[in-house]
């Protein structure tokens, strides 16, 4: 597939997890769903070099660094301006030639057209961020990476790198990451303070992990000094028919014989950005049987832009709002896939997926990602007990442990 | 419990009850005792009780409250007596318009405890290490007071004693033996009871610890799997059905299937099959089945008028009827009792894999306990309140029909509306008339007495009794409450929340925990910047460019979005209470007021009163 000597591009299936410091989080799952032979549509990924190497060329690191000098977490407005001359500088600097072509090269073998942005039958690719550190098992954060669909054209998809790029300073994301390094800070010095208080009592240290490596030693008060890295995934577009997320286990209790269904008709976006009231399903790992099941009201749905290029979000029909969007047969192919992937990763997993609307039935569903399920509720406090008899004890009241501590 | 300010709960006093219309006097069916008097108000008033709509869901006719006395009786003595549970004595009840409450006699003094679990732990251990062999003396001596019991015999009242009386070595009359058969009857459903609760609280409580720590471990487990892993694959209660299956396809092999028609009573059935050879074979086959199987009851409970398969063969026959057409369709109806125990083995096993090192010992552990106890926590039922109570009742019934064959009641049926102890004065005195040959006075008092009650039973029956009377407690902690009767300090917070008039919203139980706080209501972003620290964020959805509001606010409700949903997954990661999905939150919540928020449970509550304190 691609060149031998492509240096900042890699074929996902050639990616595995080791591959995460310089491809990112989410290039280097997708490279190791691969390797396990699960199904997730074909791409390529940009390593993080081509980043550092864009910044560099295109001048703007003192930029950077100036505008986030002394910004305050809290300061929204101050955030926010700075943010969008950031954005707007990375957004409109060129793409260095050497990425431009290996990005050409390796998207025509995807089956797009080169540099033809608007021609017709273009193959539709997903461009996504593949921050590092991200996707670790110590956060996840919604909504910090960019995503752009239904990108066509090789000139588009260029873009939508760029784009991508340009989200590691949105106002979400540099506040996120100034938090952290401050949480950091305040670990480190022994005390508790407001931005370490933010964090959850029940996740210590995940705000803080996330960030940049390296910016916990940070001495501005800015928090990051050196642009943290990213990595870019593009993949072929699956058509959905209906898409969501599944837990590997019950995200609320933790309960590691659960899988949690969340689905929506059309692209995930619905589900994931909280736009509908998903169609909720509670399977059995051991059985596979629907535990509980609540319809949702899914009043939207995102699909393809019928001129090409992009996504639109439309009304769903009133007879198809309220019906479930799964079938049996398709809950059946989630458990099967839920209980492989965990297997593979020997971990819970939170796994994003879509049924293509061409195909049967377990060959139409795709995986779009997975990542390690964070935050898993701490179990019920553990009983003092831990032999049958000392239980059954204590639930006749009898003391495990006779009161001689 | 608060000891200066008896503040009464959510629950209604039991003084405060007041009878149904032309229920007047209601009382006089229950023991004084049973009821709730002036001279124990301070402590029966603040006091929880709950109504035991398990074991009593209709008013009590007044003898079977033998139902009542006996078994609170017996579980007290074992429970209190005998294995000395630490925290919990007996249970305590009352009566209120015919319906039972009770309420546990908790073990509150530090040091009792510890006495008690040294108690405990030797009795209650040597019970479980040698249970199997335990347990089988106590089927044993259930048989033998089973056996005992149908040797009862109510005699009659001759006109002249026969000559054994006379001339016999040790005869007693007629007045000593009804007398005699009587007490003995009473004291043999004493002795049942005593039995049934030998083994109970120690059989539920390793069966219940079993299910508590897979419900700890794997939340989400359905009741039906942990039952699953546990049942016994051959077991007694599942008898009774597999031989009207074998009755079944015995009648196919011999042609008799004809005789099985839908809709037929049983009578009209065994009429046609008296008819041929084969059909009285298959009479006899069934006639071997009876006994024990048909000992069944057609209900599940405490009152006289369950029923065996003996007394009202209707649904056996129908069984009958079901399998034979079940059989001649092609059907397999016998239990595949091996794949029944491949998936037992199965799921236990998938399930211990998914636990961690740490559990999965303790897991399989109680899973073989469980299955050590189980063969009594099913079977316990079949022996005694199926088999033995409804021969019980109908040895009852005997001494019904004893009274109204000298015209103290109008029909034997009515003996059930006297009490145990009214029985016994009636009994007392038709023996004594008997006797003497005077004229008695119970026929002209216990039939109206009888009629009046059936009347009360009847209006009582349409009334509906609280959940729960006094006061709520902070926490349930009775183990034998929660064993039992699942009555869990959960279960009485929502009851009381029912009580108090506050209005729920149901949504998904997005992120654990519980708190109470003050709304702030917001439809726009723009409005975001209005939150003030510790409110709770009331919303249609949340998006990442709210990120910097969740370290001020308490809890989160959404209108829209599941339990994947932005708002929920920012909420577990800083751990607060969320409930998504509501629907109406920001159409019925206002800004200001005090609302909680269950995110365990995903229930939001608009609290009573618009503002705090």
């Amino acid at each position: 597939m691609t060149a031998p000597g492509a240096r900042y591009i890699r074929p996902l299936a050639r990616l595995s997890r080791a591959d995460e410091p310089r491809f990112g989080g989410k290039s280097a799952g997708l490279g190791e769903l691969l390797s396990a032979g699960i199904q997730v549509p074909a791409g390529f990924a940009l390593c993080t070099a081509a980043f550092r190497f864009f910044i560099t060329e295109a001048g703007l690191q003192s930029l950077i660094d100036k505008r986030l000098a002394s910004l305050s977490p809290d300061d929204l407005g101050g955030v926010q301006s700075a943010c969008a001359e950031l954005t707007e500088a990375i957004r409109s600097a060129p793409m260095p030639g050497a990425v431009q072509e290996e990005i050409d090269r390796a998207y025509g073998e995807l089956g797009g057209h080169s540099s033809d942005a608007a021609a017709a039958g273009a193959t539709a690719v997903a461009v996504r961020s593949s921050a590092i550190g991200e996707d670790s098992e110590s956060a996840t954060f919604a909504g910090q990476q960019q995503t752009f669909l239904w990108v066509a054209g090789a000139l588009n998809v260029i873009d939508a790198v760029r784009d991508c790029w340009a989200s590691l300073y949105s106002p979400t994301a540099v506040s996120y990451r100034a938090r952290a390094a401050s949480a950091d800070r305040a670990r480190a010095s022994g005390t508790v303070g407001a931005a370490g208080a933010a964090g959850a009592p029940g996740a210590p240290g995940a705000p803080g992990a996330p960030g940049a490596p390296g910016a916990a030693d940070a001495s501005g008060a800015s928090g990051a000094t050196e642009p943290p890295a990213m990595g870019v995934a593009v993949q072929v577009m699956v058509d959905a028919l209906v898409s969501g997320v599944m837990f590997t286990c019950n995200p609320v209790s933790g309960d590691p014989s659960t899988i949690a269904v969340n689905a929506s008709w059309g692209l995930g976006e619905a589900v994931v950005g909280g736009e509908v009231t998903p169609d909720e399903y509670r399977l059995s790992k051991v059985t596979g049987e629907v535990l509980r099941e609540r319809i949702g009201d899914k009043l939207v749905e995102y699909v393809a832009a019928p001129a090409g290029g992009g996504t639109i979000r439309r009304d769903v029909a009133p007879e198809r709002r309220n019906v479930r969007c799964l079938s049996e047969t398709e809950l059946r192919a989630l458990v099967e896939l839920a209980r492989r992937v965990e297997r593979h990763f020997g971990s819970h997993q939170d796994i994003e997926w879509a049924i293509a609307r061409d195909g049967s039935s377990p060959a139409n569903l795709f995986v779009l990602q997975s990542r390690p399920v964070t935050a898993v509720p701490k179990r019920n406090q553990k009983p003092r007990a831990t032999t049958a008899i000392g239980l059954v004890m204590s639930t006749f009241g009898v003391d495990p442990a006779p009161r001689d501590t | 419990m608060a000891s200066s300010t008896p503040a009464l709960g959510a629950f209604p006093s039991p003084f405060s009850i007041q009878p149904p219309p032309d229920c007047a006097g209601w009382e006089a069916m229950y023991p004084y005792y049973a009821l709730f008097d002036e001279h124990r108000r301070e402590t029966d008033e603040n006091r929880f009780w709950f109504w035991n709509s398990m074991h009593f869901p209709v008013p009590m006719p007044a003898f079977d409250v033998i139902c009542i006395d006996s078994p609170y009786q017996a579980v007290g003595a074992w429970q209190n007596r005998v294995f000395a549970v630490p925290p919990a004595m007996g249970i305590d009840y009352r009566i209120v318009n015919g319906y039972v409450y009770i309420s546990g006699n908790p073990v509150t003094d530090p040091e009792q405890i510890a006495e008690r679990a040294g108690f405990f732990q030797a009795r209650a251990g040597y019970y479980y290490e040698n249970w199997t062999e335990l347990y089988g003396k106590w089927r044993a001596k259930m048989e033998a007071l089973i056996a005992e019991l149908g040797d009862l015999r109510v005699p009659a009242l001759p006109e002249y004693e026969p000559d054994e009386v006379a001339f016999g070595d040790d005869r007693n009359t007629a007045f000593y033996e009804v007398l005699d058969a009587y007490g003995r009857a009473l004291r043999l459903c004493d002795l049942m009871w005593q039995h049934h609760f030998e083994f109970l609280l120690l059989g539920y409580g390793a069966y219940g610890t079993f299910v508590e720590f897979c419900k700890a471990h794997l939340p989400d487990i359905p009741d039906q799997h942990i039952a699953q892993m546990v049942a016994g694959i051959d077991v007694l209660l599942f008898k009774p059905d597999s031989e009207l299956r074998r009755l079944a396809r015995l009648a196919i092999e011999t042609a008799l299937d004809a005789a099985f028609v839908e809709g037929r009573t049983p009578d009209e059935i065994d009429a046609e099959l008296a008819q041929s050879e084969a059909g009285r074979s298959w009479l006899a086959e069934l006639e071997k089945v009876k006994h024990p199987w048909f000992n069944m009851a057609t209900g599940d409970g405490l009152y006289h008028y369950y029923r065996s398969w003996l007394d009202d063969p209707s649904i056996p026959y129908a069984a009958l009827i079901g399998h034979v057409a079940a059989l001649k369709a092609g059907e397999q109806i016998e239990r595949p009792t091996a794949e029944i125990e491949r998936e037992r083995d199965r799921l236990a096993q998938e399930y211990g894999a998914l636990l961690d090192d740490e559990s999965r010992q303790p897991f399989n552990d109680l899973l073989a306990l469980s299955r050590t106890v189980f063969p009594y926590v099913e079977e316990h039922k079949f022996f005694c309140d199926y088999w033995f109570l409804t021969k019980w009742w109908n040895k009852i019934r005997e001494f019904g029909a004893l009274l109204a064959r000298h015209r103290f009641l109008d029909d034997g049926e009515d003996v059930f509306q006297l009490s145990r102890h009214e029985v016994a004065s009636a009994l007392d005195e038709l023996v004594l008339s008997w006797a003497t040959g005077g004229q008695p006075a119970g026929p002209q008092h216990w039939p109206p007495i009888a009629a009046r009650r059936k009347q009360i039973l009847d209006r009582l029956a349409a009334w509906t009794p609280p959940p729960a009377l006094g006061v709520t407690p902070e926490a349930v902690t009775d183990p034998m409450t929660i064993m039992l009767w699942g009555v869990t300090t959960e279960r009485v917070q929502e009851w009381a929340r029912q009580q108090d008039g506050g209005r729920a919203l149901n949504g998904a139980a997005a992120s654990p925990g519980t708190v109470e706080g003050i709304a702030r209501v917001v439809r726009s972003v723009d409005e975001v910047a209005d939150i003030r620290d510790g409110e709770i964020l009331v919303c249609g959805s949340t998006s990442p460019a709210w990120a910097p509001i969740f370290s001020k606010i308490r809890a989160t409700v959404t209108d829209v979005g599941g339990v994947m949903s932005h708002a929920a997954i920012v909420c577990r990661e800083y751990g607060l209470p969320a409930v998504v999905g509501t629907g109406s939150a920001t159409a019925r919540i206002t800004t200001g007021q005090m609302i909680r928020v269950d995110g365990s449970a995903g229930v939001v509550t608009l609290l009573v009163g618009e503002e705090g304190e």
